[in-house]
Parts: structure tokens; C-alpha cells; sequence
């Protein structure tokens, strides 16, 4: 995903012998207009921090507000779209390394991964998750979200946590999730003003303290 | 002082658990105690519908919680923006006076379940208000203002009452712990454990402790 998006349909569309390539290519110039209209909702997000109107989404992608009203049946499902796009690329760029490592490797690679990724889909977090009243489709996702954070943070910390009753697994796990938190991240950024590495040792250090022994 | 009771105020206000003075003032401060305490209404019951919806309420639904009019509203508060405000400083004067700091002097454990106890019971009955506050504080300075100073009122808190564990840390170690500290115990951590997970309270207090115990280095002897 690119932050600057292009604007119209410009670009030759794909053309084909028969009907078939016809369809196929009308189908190509929908989908991106559908994705340019959703990064450039992501764009304005990343630069206001606000939740777009109609206008300023469509705007900046370069098509007029039906256009995206032909896409989307409303604002709250274009929200739903977004929040896909975004789930897939974060999933994308966010694999798993360091999975047989050392204890300090690990927690170090959970944390740098976890601290790039709220550095780039706070803002957007913030917005997709203010108001969920209204949007189960978006409810969902927000949870889906969380899950996903959780289960990362299960493979990495395996083997301290394969030594612990369920119970205790349980208490240590809902403690990652508060501290690996969006929030906790622009807290340390925003209001304390600890630099991405800093805020990275806040978390390296107090992950090493709530983990178990490491078994030998 | 007496309790006011049904016949005082709207009904809708009469959880509100407000008190006030019963003299025989002159004709003016019975006008001012009236309003007063008009204000104090709309504010439990901006407060009130803040619990039972999570959506920031509009001035209709106050005025008519509260069992005033729309208008009454609007004498008292300029707009919106003022009323929450207002709310937000009634709701950190009675939060402080429900926290105050206790077993500074207890043992480790003590410490931390005193701490643990007060803050749940904060989180607990201003979560809905934490979190119509930060929806809306970018639209204001005076909100944005009071955040930073609950945010920096928990940090002092947690430096007080840990003081003698952080005591060993150099910085910017010690700064670290209290950075963690701050996001363990924050609002949200406890609304997750509340509504996401469906914690009991003394489930949720327990996660806590253990964490904290965890996240502090050992209590230096004496």
C-alpha cells in the first residue's frame, strides 16, 4: 500500500478479443477504483486523523462521491473495507521471525514488529475503532484484530508459556494485550515523547519481567 | 446537611447521590442554591447516560434525564463543550476524593492490592466517562489539558505508592517501570478484562496484582 494515490481512471484498460475480456477488463477498473478510493480514506486518516467525509475521500481519489456511493453502500461499509485492506496488509508484512530463537531475540522481534506496526496503523485504529456502535460487520473486525495480536504473541512466547497452568497463561496473556497496546504505544510516543526505540525498550524490558523462566 | 429525596428533584436524578446545606439564607442564595444544584443535575445526569449508553448524549436526552428542559441546559452551560467540561471536573473532584492514598507504609503486597482496590474501583465507575473524555478531546484544549493531568495524576500515584521498589531503579529504568505500570492499569486494560474476557472484578484486581508484582523489582529490606 503507497500513501500517494492516483487520481481517475487514467491508464489503458485491459482490452481483449470478445465479451469475456470486456467484462474482465471493466471488472479490473472497478477493483481499482475500489482500492484507490480505500487508500485514499487510509491517506486522509494518516494526515488528519479524523474520520473523512464523502467528499474529501472521493476528493482525493480523483472520482466523484457517487462513484464511491456505487462501491459502497455507505460510509460504515466503505469503514469495513478499509479495515480489511488494512488487516491484509499488516498480515503481509507481519511474519513471523525469530520463532527458534533465544528468549531476548524473541521478545525483541515481537516488539519491533509490534512497535512498527502501531506506528503506522494507529491513526487508522483510532478511527475504525471510536465508534462502533451501529457496525457489527466492524465490531467483528476490531476483534478479529485483537485475537490476531493475541495468537502472534502465543507463537513467539511458546516456550515460556508452555510451562504455566492455563490459568496463569491467561493473567500473563491479558497483561501483554494491555501493554502491547495501540494506546500504550502513543502514550509512550505522544505524551512521555520517547523516541520508537525507547518506547521499544519500555516494552522489551517489562515483557522479559511478566514472561516465565525460559525453559533450558 | 440531608440526603435530597424524591421531592427535591426529578426522579431521574434520584440515584445522584447529591447533598446540600438546608438554611434559611436570604431569598438570593435559595435562588443560587436552586441553581446550583440544577447544574449539579444536568451534570449526574449527563454522567448517568454516559453509563447506560457509551454514546456521548445529546442536550435533549440530558435535559430530559436530568427532567429539565432543553433550555434550563443551555442557561447554565453555553454549550455542549462546557458541560462536558464541567462534568469532567465534577468527575475528577469525586474520583480523587474516592482515592485516597492508603497504606503508603504497608508491606509490598499490601501496597500493591491497596493500589490495585482503588484503582479498579476508579476504572470501574469512570470508564464511560474516561472514554467519552478522549473521544473528545480533540476538540478542545481544556479537555485535551485535563487528560494529561489524570494521566499525570495515575503516574504520581504509582510513584508514590511504589516508591520503595522504583527507589532501587536507575533511570531510565525507573522511568521504564512506570511507563509499564501506567499502561498495565490503564482504563482500557480494565474495560478488556471487563467486557472482552467478561472478568469479575476480583478476576480482573487478580491479574493485576500478579502483573504488578511481576513488573517491580524486589522491595529493598528495610
Amino acid at each position: 500500500m503507497t500513501d500517494a494515490v492516483q487520481s481517475g481512471d487514467g491508464g489503458a484498460p485491459a482490452r481483449g478479443e470478445g465479451r469475456d475480456a470486456r467484462v474482465d477488463g471493466r471488472r479490473l477498473r472497478s477493483e481499482r477504483t475500489r482500492r484507490l478510493i480505500i487508500e485514499a480514506y487510509i491517506a486522509l486518516v494518516r494526515e488528519t486523523g479524523h474520520m473523512p467525509t464523502a467528499a474529501q475521500i472521493a476528493e482525493r481519489a480523483g472520482y466523484s462521491v457517487r462513484s464511491i456511493f456505487e462501491r459502497f453502500p455507505d460510509l460504515t461499509a466503505l469503514r469495513v473495507a478499509v479495515t480489511d485492506y488494512a488487516i491484509a496488509e499488516a498480515r503481509a508484512n507481519a511474519a513471523l521471525r525469530d520463532l527458534d530463537a533465544d528468549r531476548l531475540t524473541r521478545i525483541k522481534s515481537q516488539v519491533n514488529q509490534r512497535g512498527s506496526g502501531c506506528e503506522r496503523w494507529l491513526p487508522l485504529w483510532r478511527v475504525l475503532s471510536a465508534d462502533l456502535s451501529g457496525a457489527p460487520d466492524l465490531q467483528q473486525r476490531i476483534g478479529m484484530i485483537r485475537q490476531l495480536i493475541v495468537m502472534r504473541m502465543e507463537m513467539m512466547f511458546r516456550p515460556e508459556l508452555s510451562l504455566v497452568s492455563d490459568a496463569v497463561r491467561k493473567k500473563i496473556m491479558l497483561a501483554l494485550e494491555a501493554l502491547l497496546d495501540f494506546e500504550s504505544w502513543a502514550r509512550m510516543r505522544e505524551l512521555y515523547g520517547l523516541s520508537f526505540e525507547e518506547a521499544c525498550a519500555v516494552w522489551v524490558k517489562a515483557i522479559d519481567r511478566l514472561l516465565p523462566q525460559t525453559p533450558a | 446537611m440531608r440526603r435530597l429525596g424524591e421531592g427535591d428533584r426529578p426522579p431521574a436524578a434520584a440515584d445522584a447521590g447529591l447533598t446540600v446545606s438546608v438554611t434559611s439564607a436570604p431569598a438570593v442564595d435559595g435562588r443560587r442554591l436552586r441553581s446550583e444544584r440544577t447544574r449539579h443535575l444536568i451534570i449526574e445526569a449527563y454522567l448517568s447516560l454516559l453509563r447506560d449508553s457509551s454514546q456521548v448524549p445529546t442536550s435533549a436526552q440530558i435535559a430530559e434525564r436530568a427532567g429539565y428542559s432543553v433550555r434550563s441546559v443551555f442557561e447554565r452551560f453555553p454549550d455542549l463543550m462546557s458541560l462536558r467540561i464541567a462534568a469532567t471536573d465534577y468527575a475528577f473532584a469525586k474520583s480523587t476524593a474516592d482515592a485516597e492514598l492508603r497504606d503508603l507504609d504497608g508491606d509490598r503486597s499490601t501496597r500493591i492490592r491497596s493500589q490495585v482496590e482503588t484503582r479498579a474501583r476508579t476504572c470501574e465507575a469512570w470508564l464511560p466517562m474516561w472514554r467519552a473524555l478522549n473521544a473528545n478531546q480533540g476538540d478542545s484544549d481544556e479537555l485535551r489539558s485535563r487528560v494529561r493531568l489524570a494521566r499525570e495524576l495515575i503516574f504520581r500515584r504509582l510513584e508514590l505508592m511504589y516508591q520503595p521498589e522504583l527507589s532501587t531503579l536507575a533511570e531510565p529504568l525507573r522511568r521504564y517501570t512506570l511507563i509499564a505500570l501506567e499502561a498495565l492499569t490503564d482504563f482500557e486494560s480494565w474495560g478488556r478484562m471487563r467486557e472482552n474476557y467478561g472478568l469479575t472484578i476480583e478476576e480482573a484486581r487478580e491479574v493485576w496484582m500478579r502483573t504488578i508484582d511481576r513488573l517491580l523489582p524486589p522491595t529493598p529490606s528495610a
